[in-house]
């Protein structure tokens, strides 16, 4: 505190005190005066050139890299859908060479293989929760990746067999995060309102997911900060693969 | 006069000449524009109290410039440059604010 207390209380060099009390005069070192004088101006002058001047370079600079940034989500975007096409044509080739009955019995496993590891289309009946932030209060009532979280958790506890997000299936490597003031889902950012689809059970899928922790998140969620929270049954939902981004050092286990 | 004759003739001739600094000493050009803009404020505020002497603002313009780059440098090679640099803008500012008050009370007083 001392620092902050000298800083504000002796804001003059007290030099200039002590030399006025021994009385030297004030215009010893005239020539000295005007050329520090002229090279504190000139510093300045420069400053304040050089700051307007590169401005509009620096503007420039952050567009280029906004659309240089712009471009690699396209063509991300573009990679990811000729990975799907790829794999889709992988399957379908797979299944035209495998053709006795052992290679049948291949095929159903490698099916069932394919639809537990989300990367086949699947479709089945089911239900939709669609949630979204409160209309009114937005600093408080904004939808994170820890409700949608809770939400999925919830999914699978009430016995969902297939999720997907705003039509981003879920899979086993899948992480629901938040990056800034979005929420990404397999590295995809979500845009509102939030539409989860889940397969199950119809019967019994709704009740039990009401009971679950996550269920009871979401209705306390919606009563005090008035998020939405819908649920409504579907006789047949349709979700989409999951492209996935392969594995590089799992490998079979014994 | 010779001051303020001085100090405009120095911006003239910086926008006029357009002299370049070396590339190094750039990023510090900043820092030293407030140290000196703090040396040149406590120089005002002598003058209007009657203790100025050109002695003591030739010394504080240099040694406040080259402590504040020092400072700034130092803090580069160790990691906290901005942090440091943001510290001494604040001393600097809270001694040219004081200084700036006193200024305009001796101003608008006599």
């Amino acid at each position: 505190m001392d620092l902050l207390k000298q800083v504000m209380e002796q804001p003059l060099d007290p030099d200039y005190a002590v030399l006025a009390r021994r009385g030297e005069g004030s215009s010893r070192h005239r020539v000295l005066l005007a050329v520090v004088l002229v090279a504190l101006g000139a510093l300045l002058a420069v400053a304040v050139l050089q700051n307007t001047r590169t401005a509009g370079a620096r503007a420039t600079e952050r567009s280029e890299l906004i659309d240089r940034i712009q471009d690699q989500s396209a063509r991300q975007d573009q990679l990811r859908t000729e990975l799907e096409n790829r794999q889709e044509e992988v399957r379908r080739l797979r299944e035209s060479i495998l053709g006795t009955k052992e290679d049948k019995d291949l095929q159903v496993e490698l099916d069932r293989l394919d639809l537990l590891a989300a990367t086949v289309p699947v479709k089945g009946p089911g239900i939709v929760v669609t949630v979204d932030d409160s209309p009114g209060d937005t600093s408080k009532g904004r939808v994170m990746d820890v409700d949608l979280q809770q939400l999925v958790n919830g999914l699978w506890q009430s016995g969902a067999e297939a999720i997907a997000i705003n039509g981003h299936r879920l899979s086993a490597r899948s992480a629901i995060r938040g990056a800034g003031s979005a929420i990404t889902v397999n590295y995809r950012s979500l845009s509102r309102p939030y539409r989860v689809e889940a397969i199950g059970d119809p019967n019994t899928l709704q009740s039990r997911y009401i009971e679950t922790a996550g269920g009871i998140w979401w209705s306390s969620l919606a009563q005090n900060y008035g998020m939405r929270h819908d649920i409504a049954a579907a006789s047949e939902l349709n979700l989409p693969a999951d492209a996935g981004v392969g594995l590089r050092h799992a490998r079979k286990g014994s | 006069m010779i001051p303020i004759l001085g100090l405009v003739l120095g911006i003239v001739l910086g926008i006029v000449l357009e002299p370049g600094l070396p590339q190094f000493l750039q990023p510090y050009l900043p820092i030293a524009i407030v140290a000196a803009l703090d040396a040149l404020f406590g120089a005002l505020r002598a003058y209007l109290e009657g203790t100025f002497t050109d002695r003591v603002f030739i010394v504080s313009f240099f040694s406040n410039v080259l402590i504040a780059a020092l400072i700034v440098f130092i803090g580069d090679q160790i990691g906290v440059g901005s942090q440091l640099s943001t510290g001494v803008v604040v001393v600097l500012g809270i001694r040219i604010f004081t200084n700036a008050a006193a200024i305009r009370r001796a101003l608008l007083h006599a």
